[in-house]
């Protein structure tokens, strides 16, 4: 399989446009009010210092399995495992964030229909935790051309919101626009901050794009810009006609309450509200679908580089799936979909986000000093200033992401130590004596010939 | 091999020429990581364009150069530069770097002290050579393969007036040293009810001192 240009960004742009923007447009106005439109525009500037050192590994080393492979090429075997356990968590909580999220905007659906799904919303988000589990553990058909199909609907969808949204939006919403104060702005940063993560998605599927020394850093720039440009102009249309309070109220369904308000009724769906309230719930699948995906492929590459037990790195004989890889992951995000608040789940997947950028960024400048010769097709611009500024805001905004959310990280941090010093202890990962190489091809001696 | 885990292996090739950017291409196909070092900047970007390995411009054969492609985090090197002194050097420094398993390419009649020194050595003339055979008599013999100094894998077909055509294995009297490992279908191994049809192509290993009388046999 080949992917276009336009293939490559929609793999981006359709992890990040859809389910973060439904399920954290209303915590963020929560937490900073109508002050959350600069938040996501700021996020999208800080995101971009580390989409360009993305880019450049990216077209420097061709590996799929995306952030966790360039951080194995830098760094010892200690550092790539906590890039690839934070990063394999940052998907599985995202996962389960984009399954309580469709939970919320599902029975918001029915709601809008007048009618009244039985259920607490948390057993839809276990059964959408499952079904695709399922679906992606009994077959590998994941295919690119669908998910473009997939992301233009997400993109029409919020196009036709923000289209009859800016005729109705009232700029005097946004008057005072600081009204939980200017710090505010940070924690809604942290919060909404995994809304901008999804384009490393593209630099796991690297070795199937066409051209890709031109093309990856290209998609990887072009979808941070074009979730960016979307992002803000949904969030100004929410705050604008339902006002911060009440979109604050509104929570994980901000986006489909504030349709209700402006958009007129169409043929066959009803009221526009309905298309908007399909839109969450599609893209919030479509995402889950997509992190189901991610975070095996984290686990399956780990596994491959023996920094997990190698099960995990293995198809399975049967579904030709990474099937261990595949459950482990849905274990663990079936949890944090029981256990963990929809707002801490935000913050965490936030923060190992930020995390595995910080190291994604200082891996760029470390393999800049160690590599100087390496071919580099794209390079950063304004080298060091661009990858350091990155690491400092990714630092800045994991700061202010609330205590809480850091102890259940450190807790992880602690867990995935623990998990790695008992797997060495036993030889279960690390190094396995020697690697098995064919034997060369004798060749006979110049004595051996002539006999 | 105790460890049955196959493991994705690291390979620097230096030298990123034909050979080398095949080889390469061979071992990302399985799943490798290769890492090539080529000295030619414009040879580099045609490189980069393939997008099968990481690419360092360099001359391989300067430890500065060779240092930056990381032989202590690697498993193998292949030196594949078209140059025999080059290669050799680059594998000695490889393996005062690091300990890493070292194939060299050599364009002479090997020196029978190489073994001491390399691990394996990799002969594309010779290669070539069989290559070349198969193309120019191409009278319904292909070698396959060289299995070892002795052994030769190839693929012929009974001719119709040759002395075993039509006739069941266990009525022919194969030379010792001659074994027909795949009958004309393609899908069973040769035994004693395989029948050589005439006109149909065999897979045999023969060590090299019978394949005369073996062809004589199968050619007419």
């Amino acid at each position: 399989m080949s992917l276009s240009l336009l293939d490559a960004t929609m793999v981006g742009i359709g992890a990040m446009i859809g389910a973060g923007i439904f399920v954290l447009t209303g915590l963020a106005v929560d937490i900073s009010g109508p002050a959350a439109l600069l938040a996501f525009a700021l996020n999208g500037g800080v995101t971009t210092f580390t989409a360009l050192s993305y880019a450049e590994l990216a077209s420097a080393i061709p590996r799929n399995g995306g952030g966790y492979a360039y951080v194995r090429e830098v760094f010892s075997a200690p550092v790539a495992f906590v890039m690839g356990w934070t990063r394999w968590f940052t998907y599985m909580i995202a996962g389960s964030l984009y399954a309580l999220g469709f939970a919320s905007n599902f029975l918001e659906f029915g709601h809008i229909y007048g009618v009244t799904l039985p259920g607490q919303p948390v057993l839809y988000a276990l059964g959408a935790v499952v079904t695709l589990v399922a679906l992606n553990a009994l077959s590998t058909e994941a295919s690119g051309r669908g998910e473009t199909a997939i992301t233009l609907v997400k993109i029409a969808i919020l196009g036709v919101f923000v289209a009859f949204g800016l005729t109705a939006a009232d700029v005097g919403e946004f008057d005072p626009f600081f009204t939980e104060g200017p710090l505010s702005l940070l924690p809604a940063m942290g919060l909404t901050f995994i809304a901008f993560q999804g384009y490393d998605l593209i630099a796991t599927v690297t070795e199937e794009v066409e051209n890709p020394q031109v093309n990856i850093p290209r998609a990887i720039l072009l979808s941070v810009l074009v979730t960016v440009v979307v992002y803000l102009l949904v969030v100004f249309v929410a705050i604008g006609t339902l006002g911060a309070d009440a979109l604050a109220g509104a929570g994980e369904t901000a986006i489909a309450q504030a349709a209700e308000g402006f958009m007129p009724a169409f043929p066959i769906i009803g009221s526009g509200a309905a298309l908007i309230a399909f839109g969450a719930v599609f893209s919030t699948i479509s995402a889950l679908n997509a992190v189901v995906i991610g975070s095996s492929r984290v686990a399956f590459a780990m596994g491959r580089e023996r920094q997990l037990p190698a099960r995990l790195g293995r198809f399975h004989y049967r579904y030709g799936t990474p099937l261990a890889a595949i459950l482990v992951s849905a274990v663990v995000m079936l949890i944090a979909v029981v256990v963990v608040p929809i707002r801490i789940v935000g913050n965490l997947a936030s923060l190992f986000s930020l995390l595995g950028f910080i190291i994604v960024n200082y891996a760029l400048i470390r393999l800049r000093r160690r590599q100087p010769d390496l071919q580099r097709p794209f390079e950063v611009p304004f080298y060091p200033l661009t990858p350091i500024l990155g690491i400092a805001c990714n630092v800045l905004l994991g700061l202010f992401i609330d205590p809480f959310t850091w102890i259940l990280a450190i807790g992880w941090l602690l867990f995935g130590g623990g998990v790695y010093l008992l797997l060495s202890r036993r030889g279960d990962i690390g190094p396995s004596g020697p690697p098995e190489i064919q034997e060369p091809e004798p060749i006979q001696t110049a004595e051996q010939t002539d006999d | 091999m105790s460890e049955s885990v196959t493991h994705d292996l690291r390979v620097i090739v230096a030298g990123g020429g034909e050979m080398g950017v095949r080889t390469a291409e061979l071992l990302d196909d399985r799943g490798h990581d290769v890492v090539i070092v080529e000295s030619d900047p414009d040879r580099c970007d045609e490189l980069a364009d393939r997008y099968i390995a990481t690419i360092i411009e360099g001359d391989a054969s300067r430890p500065a150069t060779l240092r930056q492609a990381q032989p202590e985090r690697s498993d193998v090197i292949a030196a594949l530069t078209d140059d025999e002194t080059t290669n050799f050097a680059i594998c000695m420094a490889a393996q005062r770097m690091s300990d890493i398993r070292t194939v060299m390419r050599i364009s002479e009649t090997a020196d029978e002290l190489y073994e001491e020194f390399v691990d394996g050595l990799v002969f594309p003339e010779r290669l070539g050579a069989r290559a070349a055979t198969n193309e120019i008599a191409n009278g319904g013999v292909r070698t396959i393969e060289d299995i070892g100094g002795n052994v030769e894998v190839v693929e012929v077909e009974v001719a119709d007036d040759a002395p075993v055509a039509g006739k069941r294995l266990d009525e022919v009297r194969l030379p010792r040293g001659s074994l027909i490992i795949v009958d004309y279908r393609g899908d069973r191994l040769g035994g004693p009810d395989t029948v050589l049809e005439p006109g149909h192509r065999y897979v045999l290993a023969v060590e090299s001192n019978v394949a005369d009388e073996v062809m004589n046999l199968f050619r007419g």
